[in-house]
């Protein structure tokens, strides 16, 4: 149980049950951090997550300097595991909800409408990042619209990984081409960003652009909160909850899995209603359950993908709070 | 100098101009009709209405009952603090300066270009790889963002990159109109269908975005992702250094400079320069070489002085659009700066025009110095 740190700490680490048997690792662990209560205890990220250069997860408890955790973190993407330590393979899945828009401000149903952040949705995204600005990120998911975009790259400026987030372009044959990176060394510090429509806000229809008087006046005030909080009855030409889901997690299994699959860490930044139907998918909710399901905006939710389960972690802390965490590999 | 008694006519009138614009637009939008499953949708409409819906407007304008054909035009060469006179938000459309409307063929031409990206940071070639901005990026965009904020914004066009369309949003939040930009959708039925808005109310309090990639960095091929070193070592100096300053020498499978203006400025000619002429005042977030391209245009360069031209990050270049020519009104100053101007137009007695350079100290009264 030697405590083999690569990196040396301002503060001490405490290492507790550090087995070398990586087969047993997270078992051990168990028994000391309840790593069993993480997977039901939503609660905060104070039992940190490291995810250590092969993409092996290790959880220990102990202080360290919030500066010195990210020298862990560099690419874990260019490395592949060893035979062994194949079946850890361990990714983190950050959800951020975007911040205020300048519709929220307004109270008109949004959906679609690519409506940007106000003062204070830049202020929570800002702040998302400081939240996040030590988990690993490989892959960046968005929706196609900008608040959800911003939110990701203003999240991002304050990473304390050094690779950059590049949005990828493939609308068309000239987009592709234009947007290509001719060095390998800058393609490996880079961070592809996704844009996928699927993952948009669910399209609330002939309600896009009102204000809830306009609605109530115009179909009624009842018809107006079954749309709102029913799971399976559209606003006219719109989505219903369950239309949403139906392309977000077709989405999330599709394309956004596979990553975590091969050990990518991913982060999603999307809208209320896409990510919590992703949640459903990942918390195994009832269409009942998920009515409820109410995202804040700008707290990233992480999870733990690890053989095909989704372990939920709750919301990181950010940096400058006391009694921080953070894990290592020894 | 002459007392502050005369400027009571003075009708800085940028944002009577907008409101006018809004109220005609009234007339347009409830021609629109959204319905699902016409055509009409708000994202068609923006493109293809405007153009022609404004200039529509323009001939209202003239028989309409927006004055005796008396023009005021104020330019707000910067925006003086919160106690200015100068001060167009404020401006009630109903006011009894009625006849203080501007005509509607001037408009406010505004280029903003894009501050600082992750590559810059790293010094690496960028070109058309979509890059964000970094935190001082974001300042400088905010920063931008202040110096515009009392100049009316009717429209706002942007290139298909990131690091511009940030801009072009941060810098909004800062400005001192209640409208709210939308970007438009039309890379798809779809995304045309999706991004629609049911309320004429709303669309009126919205300035349509409107992403080209014709306005996008000068794309610069295989030295995009390259460093300064890698490449010099690639390709040699004194070949990359005329890849870097000429016009027309394009790098491997990339934009010359030229290439980069024939495109950019076909654009705005064809889709930036028709919204100006019907009175519409127009916000461009761009890259260097694409907006250095429409300045080209814009004040009649030739290519040898192009090259020299350096536009300054974050710093707005505010021009005045009118009869067809462009006038260059410099960068408007922060609401700190001290000494700040505005320019306006003053009818004189006999009706003639004058323009007037006006000094407003924060605290003291406008002073006429020419």
């Amino acid at each position: 149980m030697a405590a083999t740190a690569s990196i040396q700490p301002v503060g001490a680490i405490h290492l507790r049950d550090c087995g070398n048997d990586s087969g047993s690792l997270i078992g051990k662990f168990s028994s000391r951090c309840s790593l069993k209560g993480f997977a039901i205890d939503g609660r905060s990220f104070a039992k940190g997550i490291c995810i250590s250069r092969q993409g092996k997860l290790h959880v220990a408890r102990g202080s360290i300097c919030h500066a010195l955790v990210m020298d862990h973190f560099s690419s874990t993407s260019d490395t592949t595991p060893d035979n062994n330590e194949k079946t850890l393979i361990e990714s983190s899945l950050i959800l951020i909800r975007h911040g205020e828009s300048l519709w929220n401000e307004k109270n008109l149903f949004t959906g679609c409408v690519d409506v940007p952040l106000t003062k204070r949705g830049i202020e929570e995204a800002i702040e998302a990042g400081k939240r996040i600005c030590n988990i690993p990120v490989d892959m960046i998911y968005t929706s196609t619209l900008i608040r959800a975009q911003m939110t990701a790259m203003l999240a991002m400026t304050q990473h304390r990984h050094k690779k950059v987030p590049i949005v990828t372009h493939n609308e068309n044959e000239q987009a592709k081409t234009w947007s290509r990176i001719y060095s390998e060394e800058t393609k490996k510090q880079s961070i592809p960003v996704i844009p996928a429509w699927q993952l948009n806000e669910r399209m609330y229809g002939e309600l896009q652009g009102l204000n809830k008087e306009e609605t109530a006046e115009r179909y009624g005030k009842e018809l107006v909160y079954e749309w709102r909080r029913s799971y399976d009855i559209p606003p006219p030409n719109g989505e219903s909850l369950e239309m949403c889901s139906q392309r977000a997690v077709a989405y999330f299994k599709e394309h956004i899995e596979p990553r975590l699959q091969s050990g990518k860490h991913v982060m999603v930044a999307a809208h209320g209603n896409s990510l919590r139907s992703i949640i459903m998918y990942l918390d195994k909710l009832t269409s009942q359950e998920v009515i409820n399901v109410e995202l804040s905006t700008g707290i990233p939710l992480l999870y733990i993908y690890k053989e095909g389960h989704f372990m939920k972690r709750g919301s990181p802390v950010g940096p400058t709070e006391a009694g921080v965490y953070a894990y290592t590999k020894v | 100098m002459l007392s502050l008694s005369l400027f009571t006519r003075i009708e800085i009138d940028i944002m009577a101009a907008a409101a006018f614009h809004q109220a005609v637009a009234t007339v347009q939008s409830s021609q629109l009709l959204i319905n699902s499953g016409r055509r009409n949708e708000f994202g068609n409409v923006s493109m293809s209405l405007i153009p022609k819906g404004f200039k529509v407007n323009s001939q209202l304008s003239r028989s309409g009952s927006y004055g005796s054909g008396k023009r005021n035009f104020g330019v707000i060469q910067a925006s003086a603090s919160q106690t200015s006179v100068v001060d167009p938000v404020s401006t009630p459309l109903n006011n009894s300066t009625s006849e203080a409307k501007k005509k509607s063929n001037e408009a406010a031409l505004i280029l903003v270009r894009h501050g600082e990206s992750l590559w810059n940071e790293k010094n690496l070639f960028t070109g058309c790889v979509d890059v964000p901005l970094t935190k001082k990026g974001v300042e400088e965009a905010i920063e931008a963002g202040k110096r515009i904020s009392n100049i009316p914004v009717d429209m706002i066009y942007t290139s298909a990159l990131i690091r511009a369309q940030m801009t072009a949003m941060l810098a909004m939040t800062q400005h001192r109109r209640r409208k709210v930009p939308i970007i438009m959708h039309n890379e798809s039925e779809q995304a045309r269908a999706w991004s629609q808005i049911f309320s004429e109310d709303t669309m009126k309090q919205s300035i349509p975005v409107i992403t080209a990639w014709q306005l996008n960095e000068r794309m610069y091929g295989e030295l995009q992702g390259l460093n300064k070193q890698e490449t010099a070592d690639r390709y040699g100096k004194e070949q990359v250094h005329v890849w870097r300053r000429s016009f027309d020498i394009p790098p491997p499978n990339g934009e010359s400079l030229e290439m980069c203006a024939e495109r950019a400025v076909a654009y705005f000619k064809d889709h930036i320069e028709p919204q100006l002429q019907s009175g519409k005042n127009v916000m461009i977030a761009a890259h260097g070489n694409s907006l250095r391209s429409i300045i080209m245009y814009l004040d009649k360069l030739t290519s040898q002085e192009v090259i020299s031209l350096e536009l300054s990050t974050g710093i707005p270049m505010l021009y005045i659009f009118k009869e067809g020519k462009f006038m260059r009104r410099g960068s408007p100053a922060g609401p700190t700066e001290a000494g700040v101007y505005a320019y306006t137009r003053v009818i004189s007695s006999s009706g003639h025009y004058h323009l007037l350079q006006l000094s407003h100290s924060l605290n003291g009264p406008l002073q006429v110095l020419k």
